[in-house]
């Protein structure tokens, strides 16, 4: 019910055009085949004028001959203008003996609808599956050649891990009760959400259907397409965590690590804001705006991933010779900027299907929005490219390049959230801030807090995933429709600037999950994981690099590799 | 100090959560949005950070 309820105007538009025609064709058409509700019909209703004349009758063969298809003489002459490809010709008809009804058109309608959204999810899904070369290519490009094996291997194989723990149950967990997903055909069997009430409101926690992709009606063609697109942004969120453990961090620990924040850490999150959760549930239940709204995943994605990277981070330590006894910093600079900035246009390719993707439509609920969606993110990694050079420029007199790289990551990080709200103003001033904010960020970290964040994650991720789920509390401008209410509420996303506080209040109640739970969650796990296997290698086999004690094999066996003690000058020397 | 920072960041993310029934306030809300993240970042950042630097590699030579 809900599905049609939904269903877009221009759905209806065409509906309501063909039962013109169809009833113009009936018109006109010879009395001789009378329809057969009219057969049924009892004789005093045929007496008098019917006031449901204007139903349609569905199952009515059309004259398709009105609708002039081109004949097949014109069809075997080609058509290299477009015209005559697509006709009332390949409409399917259910019973061909019966001929075309105008159910059948019906039907098609939505079908296509179904079907142009089904393809651009897919296709949005594959974008984001390519980010990981994107995220490969960078963490690889800023390690030292010595762990670049090591490194890459991690990027490759957090794939793998996360996608079967999503199979066997991230998937459930995450979307398992937020069913009916209308954009994707409703998938109705999704719709178990466990819930607890809290102050007599229900607070959703997690889902309970779709277990291994076969449990509570998930052995459903629109699960599936959900699986693939929610699969590629977990992945993302995983592998962020690679970026600041690197050249340290045990393959085991990081293994078991993935696992499990691919099957819990993640999927909870995801549930409370996108799978119908409570955070989901904060403007229904309490008035908070539209509820804690992410639109693509400042926070589920990004913020899990740099707070989970500085939970590991923290426990792990900074590499050997990274600070000095007194504790000032050295660089350790990477082995390839060419890898970082290739690997960040990889990104910037992939984030358009990250964020234009997550309308999970391209037809109908307000989905052509996604051409400004589109707009916001090229144009706030562009800003946030311009902030993060321009404050190393004016702090350092260069324009660095492994920061412009980070740049451009932290804007499409902070537009990932109010991407699908916003406009083009709001996304170019979002990127700019979070540009500035990486540096800032990246420093605090590396000189006040000493965590040793061998990319920069922490700060692309952790900190401007946060500012993105605090942008749209400020800059959402009300004036996006997805099928005319979000998380239950109707009407827009609006933020402070544009009049509404209380979604702000919404947003940073995120922002406090995010830092409180999911933070102290990936402690805690990464804490027994530490007790078990031990998540640092021995610094023998940090000093002489990771790709032969933990993967076997050099990444560039004929490259002759300089001794540590020339790169990393002071642990030895003291200051 | 471990358990400590953990409690801490635990605590500065139930602040806000309590207060969403104790108030209708959207201004009240807020500030106890704020007060709660400040709790868990000084839980985080303070506390357990200072725990792991404490013994950190470096100091170690």
């Amino acid at each position: 019910m809900k599905f049609w309820e939904r269903t877009n105007r221009y759905l209806w538009m065409s509906v309501a055009m063909l039962l013109v025609c169809g009833l113009a064709a009936f018109a006109q058409a010879p009395a001789a085949a009378p329809p057969a509700q009219a057969v049924a019909a009892p004789t005093s209703a045929q007496a008098t004028p019917a006031p449901a004349a204007a139903a349609p009758a569905m199952d009515v063969p059309l004259d398709i001959k009105a609708a002039a298809p081109p004949s097949a003489d014109d069809l075997a002459k080609g058509d290299p203008g477009g015209t005559k490809t697509g006709t009332v010709s390949d409409v399917v008809a259910a019973d061909t003996k019966k001929g075309l009804t105008l159910a059948d058109v019906v039907n098609q309608a939505g079908q296509n609808r179904i079907a142009i959204n089904f393809v651009w999810t897919l296709i949005a899904g594959f974008l984001v599956m390519f980010m990981q070369a994107g995220f490969a290519l960078v963490e690889t490009g800023l390690t030292r050649a010595k762990n670049a094996n090591h490194t890459m291997m991690m990027n490759f194989m957090v794939y793998g891990f996360g996608l079967f723990a999503f199979w066997v149950c991230g998937f459930a967990i995450q979307m398992g009760g937020g069913a009916p997903y209308s954009t994707l055909g409703g998938i109705t069997g999704l719709n178990g959400e466990y819930s607890i009430s809290v102050f007599g409101k229900p607070f959703g926690l997690w889902g309970t259907h779709g277990f291994f992709l076969s449990h509570g009606g998930a052995y459903d063609v629109g699960a599936m397409v959900m699986f693939l697109f929610q699969m590629v942004f977990m992945d993302t969120a995983l592998t962020i965590v690679t970026g600041t453990c690197a050249e340290r961090w045990k393959f085991a620990a990081f293994a078991v690590s993935s696992v499990f924040m691919g099957a819990i850490t993640y999927p909870l999150y995801a549930n409370w804001a996108w799978g119908g959760g409570w955070l989901a549930q904060l403007g229904s239940n309490y008035g908070l705006g539209h509820g804690y709204a992410d639109f693509a995943g400042s926070g589920v994605v990004h913020s899990v991933g740099g707070l989970t990277a500085l939970a590991i981070g923290m426990q792990i330590g900074p590499r050997i010779g990274k600070y000095t006894r007194s504790g000032k910093a050295n660089a350790l600079p990477g082995h390839d900027i060419v890898l970082v900035l290739t690997g960040c246009f990889i990104l910037a390719f992939g984030w358009f299907g990250f964020n234009p993707g997550s309308t999970l439509a391209a037809s109908g609920n307000g989905a052509l929005r996604i051409a400004s969606i589109a707009v916001n993110t090229m144009l706030a990694g562009c800003t946030g490219s311009f902030g993060a050079i321009l404050y190393m420029w004016m702090r350092y007199g260069k324009p660095d390049a492994s920061m412009a790289g980070n740049g451009l990551l932290a804007g499409l990080v902070a537009i990932t959230a109010p991407s699908g709200f916003v406009s083009t103003i709001g996304a170019a001033i979002i990127g700019l801030v979070a540009g500035v904010l990486v540096a800032v960020s990246v420093e605090f970290f590396d000189r006040v807090a000493r965590v040793d964040d061998c990319v920069g994650a922490i700060s692309v991720h952790g900190t401007c995933g946060l500012w993105g789920v605090i942008s749209v509390g400020l800059f959402a401008d009300g004036t996006s429709n997805y099928g005319g209410s979000w998380n239950g509420v109707n009407g827009s996303v609006t933020g402070l600037f544009y009049g509404d506080a209380s979604q702000l209040v919404a947003q940073f109640i995120g922002v406090g999950t995010l830092v409180g739970f999911v933070f102290t969650l990936s402690y805690v796990a990464g804490w027994i994981i530490d007790g078990i296997i031990g998540h640092r290698v021995s610094a023998s086999d940090e000093l002489a690099g990771l790709d032969i004690p933990e993967m076997g094999a050099l990444c560039y066996p004929d490259f002759v590799l300089k001794p540590e003690r020339e790169i990393v000058p002071a642990m030895a020397a003291g200051d | 100090m471990r358990i400590l920072g953990i409690l801490l960041a635990l605590a500065g993310w139930l602040l806000p959560l309590a207060a969403l029934s104790m108030t209708q306030s959207t201004g009240a809300r807020f500030g106890a949005c704020v007060l709660g993240i400040i709790i868990s970042l000084v839980g985080i950042l303070g506390v357990l950070n200072g725990f792991h630097q404490a013994d950190a590699i470096w100091k170690k030579g």
